[in-house]
């Protein structure tokens, strides 16, 4: 079972990593990875939310929409959780924790619509659900999330320097990032022959 | 009519997880309503809320943030129109106000000014200043190469075809970005209903000034001489202008044989 878990979770993070295995979360990844500070709060806003949204889409799954037998709806009833929840955190973060708000603050309404902390809710909790339990479909959703800190804040370093680089005029911006994301997705899937 | 049920059922049940889910974020915003002093707000609203940042916070928010909690001064911030000033005065409970000001550009030179060199780069004042003291001849004349335009944020500011910024009195909020940012730190603030400012800063001897400039002042006293207000006081080879004496009779700015008095 711990086995199990390590290897799920190391392909969470590197193999088949959320942005550059999956394709999903892309809107962030391209666009708050300018600098190294934004690109970690981003990070860490994802975690935050990742964790928290497949905790309660998995509470909501097994114990409103499969007892209700409505579970074909899962999309939606996740969407309206993850969104009521993350107004929810908002709240309380803003009124406890100023600090922690105004480190996230910006990110974490950013991050509640994308489609990465939806599928990763979907994936851990809807598509696997015959394989993993509570706790496993909580770790896998903070590995998600942390393979996601990883790759947005690896992309905001070689940025920097790509920003200083000389490159020629028509390859620069987006499309030396778009290059540099193709070359970091090849190095994570490479990863992928250690797992069995 | 399964169907027909079924989809009834689904949407009502989904509505309902809305509903809750509603009911309890609006249960959660009063519970949950950060303490803030609700005079921040009403400040805020009184501010000018163009983030112009010459107060030296990063923006109206922070700075009505600041007010409030008694870190900043309300003289501080040059753009809110004193009436609101006051009514924020009100709301605080007293706070220096300060007269309103607007910024002058206090050089009157450009193309009458001697160039040094012949400029042939891109950059902005600041640039040109790093090369021999930028390129003017005098040490205090207006490069022209608009940095003070450029980071105006309420565009008060165009270099006209003599060559030397002017400020633009209406537009003019006095925020202090152009001060901060004039390599020849030669823009300054002067009361708003000011009806004259000197158009040169230059302290130098009348040959030395002769041999740059040829608006610059010279320190011929006669300004000062004229004035019946006796407003006027040279020092240090420049006229100064005792504003709260000032009648703007514009005598002086008759007089000056430089013409470097200007009417504001």
């Amino acid at each position: 079972m711990t086995a199990s878990l390590i290897s799920v979770m190391f392909a969470a993070i590197i193999s088949q990593n959320i942005v550059l295995s999956q394709y999903q979360g892309i809107c962030p990844f391209l666009g708050v990875s300018k600098k190294m500070s934004s690109a970690a709060g981003m990070g860490f806003a994802v975690i935050f939310v990742m964790a928290i949204a497949s905790v309660f889409c998995w509470l909501a799954y097994n114990y409103i929409l499969l007892p209700l037998e409505i579970d074909y709806l899962y999309t939606m009833a996740f969407i309206l959780v993850i969104a009521s929840l993350v107004q929810l955190l908002e709240m309380i973060l803003k009124r406890f924790s100023p600090t922690l708000y105004s480190a996230l603050g910006v990110y974490l309404p950013l991050i509640t619509t994308n489609c990465a902390i939806l599928g990763t809710a979907n994936s851990v909790v809807v598509f696997n659900a015959a394989t993993y339990s509570f706790v496993e479909a909580f770790a896998v959703s903070v590995a998600t999330g942390v393979g996601f800190l990883l790759a947005i804040c690896l992309l905001a370093g070689v940025r920097l320097k790509t920003d200083k680089a000389d490159i020629p005029k028509c390859f620069k911006g987006f499309p030396i990032t778009l290059v540099t994301a193709a070359i970091m997705a090849m190095a994570f899937a490479g990863f992928s022959g250690i797992l069995a | 009519m399964d169907t027909l049920v079924q989809i009834l059922l689904a949407g009502g049940i989904m509505l309902a997880i809305a509903v809750v889910f509603g009911v309890i974020l609006v249960i959660c915003s009063n519970a949950f309503a950060a303490q803030r002093d609700e005079r921040v707000e009403k400040v805020e609203n009184l501010l000018a809320k163009s983030n112009c940042g010459g107060c030296g916070k990063a923006g109206c928010a922070q700075f009505a943030e600041a007010l409030v909690k008694g870190e900043a001064k309300l003289s501080d911030c040059r753009a809110t129109p004193t009436a609101n000033k006051e009514k924020i005065a009100e709301i605080l409970g007293g706070g220096e106000i300060g007269e309103e000001t607007v910024a002058v550009v206090h050089c009157n030179g450009g193309h009458a000014c001697y160039n040094k060199y012949d400029y042939q780069g891109y950059g902005d004042c600041a640039s040109c200043e790093l090369i021999a003291g930028g390129i003017k001849a005098c040490p205090v004349g207006c490069i022209g190469k608009k940095t003070c335009a450029g980071v105006c944020p309420y565009g008060a500011i165009t270099v006209k075809d003599g060559g030397y910024a002017v400020v633009d009195k209406e537009k003019c909020t006095s925020c202090g970005v152009c001060i901060a940012d004039c390599p020849k730190k030669i823009i300054s603030r002067i009361p708003k209903s000011a009806k004259v400012f000197i158009a040169c800063s230059n302290h130098g001897k009348g040959k030395d000034v002769m041999e740059l400039c040829r608006h610059g002042c010279i320190g011929c006293g006669i300004c000062a001489k004229n004035c019946p207000q006796g407003a006027i006081e040279m020092k240090n080879g420049l006229p100064e202008i005792d504003y709260s004496k000032c009648i703007g009779c514009l005598i002086c700015v008759e007089k000056c044989p430089r013409k470097c008095i200007k009417e504001h």
